[in-house]
């Protein structure tokens, strides 16, 4: 048998959160895998339910599911995130790590302390079966990672606005694009016809995807993916110059220093990065999903809606495995009140 | 009236104050009959038990004039800082510094509760899109907004990082609000690796050497940002002594708790044991006199405990609570229920911890800083709180959930089974809202049950 038949399997480090860098995990020969998890009622609870959010609920439920998995990632992102593997039933089979991203941004010593961390996850990543990449090894898979990343992009323009934020999301399950490229401009290049709308909060289940239908359905179109899980959180081109002279420095500065999210303090670069992306798109509207308990993207609704000074409808996501009847109802009645 | 120690109602005290006067009750400038705090909006002193000691007079009118201290503070020229979050690390460095005066905004937690609800702060801050979904620290946005509770500080200073979500969201919408905040980061405390540098904390946590270099300089950072704003130097000599001094309070504070929480009869009320582990936080703004309120009530303590007084039953059931309660009149509650606080963990131990005297003063206060039980696991509060029931023999939790907050989701069961299996004692949960009335009866019989089960298994 070849020494390659003979090893075993590589293991699948499942994660959510978009600070955990993919090609750090691949670089050490595992296999990451960055989900959106879905709401199954048929699993096994994790077991936490009163105060606890949706989304973190599912995706304990779903990667505690998984026997199959060697290792899963919570981040500091969140505080109920960081304090879930806490909670973990024994019978847990993966080994959990928990990475500690900074809330801050502005001085060198976070960005450090991130740096840190990252090395840390390696130590992990060692302890589960991994090995250190050379910097060799890792300036190629950071500029892989960076290439397919940019094909991604291109592809916004020539698919339906869910089939890209569906492809961001088999990019950071590790899997081909596997879409189906319409030949033509498609709805989310501008000047397209129906309400602009920009789907914008902290990430998305599974059952979201269906928004995209939704607004079409009621004559808009969604033009940008602001979610946590669509476009606002694919990483943006990394230093390539640096990627090859430093590769971790690379990763550590486009992973930390360069996602906009709302739990950065101050998360001014959130707002830095909406303005030039709303004018890029020329979003007329916003749609804006939040996760019962979910204080950090509930505290910000309400201030993105008086920043962008456009009609603007919350959603709240429960524990729900579908877009409800109320829900459907609200977005058909805010689309028919913005054309 | 006799001095036989006993809680009385608020009108009650107003006959008691008359007669300690009488007898020549000696008072701060602050002092005064309790009930002239009714007619400022406290509304919920009427509805309180209160402990009948000048100690606890004293304590009550230091803690409920503290915005005039504030003003008067501002006045005379002195900066005030803002510090939120971090509940007794910031305080301690700037009030090294003479010049300014350090205090929480987070405090307005408690005004919709001794309030009752009156000033709507609560219904400021649901406009602002901060609802019932968030911790009650949510009025400090109608604190701010309102200009009505405390002086806007000159500088602000915030802790996020492995803090609650509801803390660093408000905190940020305050800031967008118009009102800036230094950030500074706390880390996640986690257990140190295999062949990681570790250093003992105050309290008896752990935390890797790289996590204390990282908060020295955090914390270093802040040094700096508050000698600007003091326009004066804050250095090493200047801290020690500053240490030195929150030492002392906290050296009083210690011995109070263990003279109240071990004696057979409570000598002081739950009630004013909450209040006087405040005053360990920030001194309310006033460092030297919270250790001579401290000191009072601890003297009260030890009369009435080498009298064999105290102000509840010798059989109360002890009870240890984790968590600050939203409404005061539940820590009444407990009592009238058959209980009494034999100890606490209000999220705050790191502040009742002496800070290490034998270390640079920046790497004690590290230390010191990475000992908040906020920023490490449950599983990290939960051996403390198994820790300081047996030091005070506490034969029941209560785990008082605050409504909204983000950790409690989940640490109330971590902190619940570890208690539970490894010292075998009953565990409630309950959860408080602000003003608790209408929920009293559901409360009363969730309290009852733990009451009721830590006798039963005193019969076996």
């Amino acid at each position: 048998m070849a020494e390659d038949e003979a090893r075993a399997p590589m293991k699948t480090v499942v994660y959510s959160c978009p600070f955990v860098p993919a090609e750090w995990i691949a670089a050490h020969g595992l296999v990451p895998k960055r989900i959106i998890p879905s709401i199954n009622h048929d699993a096994a609870p994790s077991g936490l339910t009163q105060g606890l959010c949706p989304y973190a609920d599912a995706f304990t439920c779903e990667a505690i599911a998984d026997s199959t998995l060697g290792a899963i990632i919570f981040t500091t992102v969140c505080d109920q995130m960081r304090r879930i593997p806490e909670t973990l039933p024994p019978e847990t089979t993966a080994t959990v790590f928990v990475l500690n991203v900074p809330t801050t941004w502005e001085t060198a010593s976070v960005h450090k302390l991130y740096r840190n961390e990252i090395e840390r996850l390696g130590r992990f990543l060692c302890a589960l079966g991994g090995a250190t990449p050379s910097d060799d090894r890792l300036s190629e898979v950071v500029l892989d990672y960076d290439r397919k990343r940019a094909d991604l992009r291109s592809l916004r323009d020539r698919l339906t606005a869910r089939h890209f934020s569906e492809a961001i999301a088999r990019f950071h399950r590790g899997e081909s694009l596997g879409v189906e490229v319409d030949p033509t401009p498609h709805v989310i290049h501008a000047g397209a016809s129906g309400t602009r709308i920009a789907l914008a909060g902290g990430p998305i289940l599974q059952h979201h995807f269906d928004l995209f239908d939704i607004v079409d359905e009621a004559g808009g179109v969604i033009v940008l993916d602001a979610t946590g899980t669509g476009e606002r959180t694919l990483l943006p081109p990394v230093d390539r110059r640096l990627a090859r002279v430093d590769p971790l420095a690379a990763l550590a500065d486009a992973y930390f220093g360069r996602i906009p999210d709302a739990f950065r303090r101050p998360n001014s670069e959130l707002y830095a990065w909406l303005k030039r992306e709303f004018a890029l798109r020329s979003v007329q509207a916003v749609l804006y999903v939040r996760h019962t308990w979910c204080d950090t993207w509930q505290a910000e609704a309400q201030r993105m809606k008086e920043w962008c000074g456009l009609p603007f409808l919350t959603i709240e996501s429960g524990g729900d495995n579908h877009v409800d009847g109320r829900t459907l109802s609200r977005i058909q009645s805010f689309m028919e009140v913005v054309q | 009236m006799s001095d036989a120690p006993r809680m009385i109602t608020l009108s009650e005290w107003d006959d008691r104050y008359e007669e300690l006067v009488a007898t020549g009750l000696e008072e701060p400038a602050y002092g005064g009959p309790l009930s002239r705090h009714v007619a400022d909006g406290d509304l919920r002193l009427r509805t309180l038990l209160f402990d009948n000691s000048a100690a606890a007079l004293r304590l009550w009118n230091f803690l409920l004039t503290e915005e005039e201290r504030l003003t008067a503070a501002r006045a005379s020229g002195k900066k005030l800082i803002g510090t939120m979050k971090d509940l007794g690390t910031v305080p301690v460095i700037a009030y090294s510094a003479s010049e300014l005066v350090a205090f929480y905004p987070d405090g307005a937690w408690w005004i919709p509760c001794v309030m009752e609800l009156s000033a709507g702060l609560l219904g400021i801050a649901d406009s602002l899109g901060i609802d019932e979904s968030f911790c009650p620290v949510r009025a400090m946005l109608g604190a701010f907004a309102t200009e009505a509770h405390f002086p806007i500080p000159d500088l602000l200073i915030c802790s996020v990082g492995a803090t609650c979500d509801d803390f660093s969201a408000i905190a940020q919408r305050l800031s967008s609000l118009g009102h800036p905040i230094v950030w500074w980061e706390a880390p996640a405390r986690r257990r140190p690796e295999q062949g990681e540098e570790s250093v003992l904390l105050p309290g008896g946590f752990r935390a890797t050497v790289g996590q204390v270099a990282f908060m020295k300089s955090e914390l270093e950072r802040l040094r700096q940002i508050l000698e600007k704003e003091a326009g004066a130097t804050i250095d090493d000599s200047a801290l020690t002594a500053g240490i030195k001094a929150a030492n002392r309070v906290r050296r009083i504070l210690g011995a109070l708790r263990l003279t109240v929480y071990r004696a057979d009869a409570s000598p002081l009320p739950a009630l004013e044991m909450l209040i006087a582990e405040m005053l360990a936080i920030h001194f309310c703004s006033d460092r030297e006199e919270s250790a001579r309120v401290l000191q009072g009530l601890l003297d009260e303590a030890r009369s009435r405990q080498a009298s064999h007084l105290g102000v509840l039953p010798e059989d109360a059931v002890r009870v240890f609570w984790v968590n600050p309660v939203a409404d005061l009149r539940v820590m009444n509650l407990l009592e009238k229920c058959g209980g009494r606080v034999c100890g606490s963990e209000f999220l705050f131990s790191h502040a009742l911890d002496e800070i290490p005297e034998d270390l640079p003063p920046m790497e004690a206060l590290a230390r010191m800083a990475l000992a908040d039980p906020m920023i490490g696991g449950a599983g990290d509060r939960a051996d403390r709180v198994c820790a300081d029931i047996e030091l005070f023999g506490a034969e029941g939790l209560l785990i008082s959930r605050i409504p909204g907050a983000s950790h409690c989701a989940t640490e109330g069961e971590v902190i619940r089974d570890r208690v539970r299996s490894r010292l075998d004692i009953p565990v409630q949960e309950i959860e408080v809202p602000p003003v608790s009335d209408s929920l009293l009866p559901t409360l009363s019989t969730r309290i009852e049950a733990l009451v009721e089960t830590a006798l039963q298994r005193r019969e076996k």
